[in-house]
């Protein structure tokens, strides 16, 4: 559905966007993950068609933004960091205008429609500089919607939000993501993308670190394990349990164990690599990495991780099917 | 073209909703009165003198000593009111981000810079409506003629569309209301004044530069003396504004 192809974009001398591709299929969550400043928003302005890409391709369905502008637009809704509102306007009136500029038939219908579904039927009378934060969102969200579009692009769709305004935010976009709408949603927030989507493209500085599941994402270490006698024969034997895909050394008698992907069992691959550590005097050996971990270790130094011998600077194989 | 009328709506309202287009309107009415006002009570003390003095009055008359003038004065409240117009019309869209909106719709940049300057223009046919009622106490009173008083009202609605068309196109260059003021303001003083150049340098050049001047082209208008130059240079102007502007909005996409 949305397809990007080595996006590049640079403003200036400033190299925003490093050579992105990946893919999303039709009716699929993915969160785009990545400390501020990655190239998220600039990715997603591509995608919807605000600004141009220095080299590169965004295609939704096949289409280029560039090419059909007016044809692929009508079918992305776009909500910015910033929600593009008209403070002096009442909620009905915006939504109103945002389904006349998006070109809807009905466009009292399809604002009724989308005010309802984000829950704001009550204040549509409402001046929009007077609504709380999460309302606003609401608002923004509402034009998004308006058109009814296949694709939703959303930019940090729950930052500067209250805790529970944020749990009301995440509902609404696990209902609007039901069924074919494709989504892409920006986050800093790795709670959200757990709750929400099913995978994440991970950038950091302008590239693509990882785009994987979150489950395998997440667990893509088996384990991690400290021995008091490291060494080539520890290493050896740990790496020879069946299971084991990958050893990573970290030092200090420090292992990262990486399953093999038809490892469904984790536990009782851990129970076996225990046994070999056992010899080497296993000191500590602890469970998978967490979401939070991966994006840790995926996003801290400059550029992809050498450890993962700088395979995902492209989409992994996983996601490429 | 329903897009187009839509933002333009949206702009017109916009002046409706924000004391900033109260203040304009309500000040422009009062000005304008207050200087038919003046006029008119000096205009039939002159009247006055001239129908008492032995060397006749016969020259004096309500178009050429009351309507020309009332009409450049409401210009020179134009020239500094509609840069106050025009500063938001990009400047504040792209200040409250709400450009993103306009941006990722199924727009092209020409149906934005059209819309919005739409919108302008509607505003500033309120803000002439306002001064109707100086021409309807005209008719009231004297016998002012029809034509003299169309082509003032054309010739003063094309020349504040130029306006607001140069201030539209600063307002595009930066996010600041206050610096699209600012700016728009210097270059509609310079277009304005360049008409002195044709006294000051009297060569081929201050004809030149006095033809370029916006002012210059009122001259014949205001006599009601319908010129399709004058027409045709407001309406290149505006074009050429508008162009660039649109240029501008296209550049955003790609900067």
């Amino acid at each position: 559905m949305i397809r990007v192809e080595q996006l590049d974009k640079r403003y200036g001398s400033f190299h925003a966007v490093r050579q992105i591709s990946f893919e999303v299929r039709k009716g699929e969550v993915v969160g785009l993950l990545g400390p501020n400043g990655a190239g998220k928003t600039t990715t997603m302005r591509i995608l919807c068609g605000c600004i141009g890409a220095t080299s590169g391709r965004a295609l939704i369905d096949g289409k280029d933004v560039l090419e059909d502008p007016r044809g692929v637009k009508r079918r992305i809704g776009y909500l910015p960091e910033v929600p593009p509102l008209y403070p002096n306007m009442t909620v009905r009136d915006y939504v109103r205008f945002a389904a006349t500029i998006k070109e809807v038939d009905d466009v009292n219908a399809a604002a009724d429609r989308a005010i309802g579904r984000v829950g704001l039927s009550d204040v549509g009378h409402r001046v929009i500089e007077h609504l709380s934060k999460g309302f606003r969102q609401r608002v923004g969200l509402a034009q998004a919607l308006v058109h009814d579009p296949d694709v939703l692009v959303l930019d940090e769709p729950t930052s500067g939000l209250d805790p529970a305004q944020r749990v009301e935010i995440r509902e609404l976009l696990r209902e609007l993501a039901a069924g074919d709408r494709t989504v892409i949603l920006s986050t800093h927030v790795l709670g959200e993308v757990e709750a929400v989507a099913e995978r994440v493209v991970v950038i950091h500085q302008g590239r693509v670190v990882a785009s994987d599941r979150i489950a395998d994402l997440a667990h893509a270490g088996a384990a991690r394990l400290r021995i008091s006698r490291p060494g080539a024969e520890a290493s050896a034997a740990i790496a020879a349990v069946s299971g084991v895909s990958a050893l990573h050394d970290e030092g200090g008698g420090l292992y990262r164990v990486e399953a093999a992907a038809d490892v469904s069992d984790k536990e009782a691959l851990r129970a076996a690599i225990a046994r070999a550590a056992v010899d080497f005097g296993l000191l500590e050996l602890g469970a998978a990495e967490g979401l939070e971990d991966a994006y840790l270790r995926l996003t801290s130094g400059s550029g992809p991780d050498p450890r993962d011998g700088g395979r995902p600077a492209s989409p992994s194989p996983q996601t490429e099917s | 073209m329903r897009a187009t009328l839509a933002i333009a709506r949206r702009e017109l309202h916009q002046y409706f909703e924000t004391p900033m287009g109260w203040l304009c309107l309500c000040g422009f009415v009062l000005i304008t009165g207050l200087f038919f006002a003046l006029m008119t009570t000096d205009y039939s003390i002159q009247a006055g003198q001239a129908a008492m003095s032995p060397y006749g009055g016969q020259d004096i008359n309500v178009n050429d000593w009351l309507i020309q003038p009332f009409f450049s004065n409401t210009a020179v409240i134009l020239l500094l009111l509609c840069p106050a117009l025009s500063m938001r019309l990009f400047a504040e869209d792209r200040r409250q981000r709400s450009m993103e909106l306009l941006l990722s719709s199924p727009l092209n940049s020409a149906q934005i810079v059209l819309g919005k300057y739409l919108g302008a223009l509607g505003f500033l046919a309120v803000l002439l409506f306002g001064t109707l009622h100086t021409a309807l106490i005209l008719y009231w009173l004297g016998d002012p003629d029809p034509g003299i008083l169309a082509s003032n009202y054309l010739g003063t609605f094309l020349l504040a569309a130029s306006f607001l068309a140069v201030g539209m196109l600063t307002s595009a260059f930066t996010d600041s209301q206050v610096v699209a003021l600012v700016i728009s303001f210097g270059l509609l003083l310079g277009l304005w004044i360049l008409s002195w150049a044709d006294s000051l340098a009297p060569s081929t050049w201050g004809g030149v530069l006095a033809h370029i001047s916006m002012l210059s082209h009122m001259e014949q208008m205001s006599k009601g003396l319908l010129h399709l130059e004058d027409v045709a240079y407001y309406l290149s102007f505006i074009g050429f504004a508008l162009f660039a502007t649109w240029q501008r909005v296209e550049a955003w996409r790609w900067q």
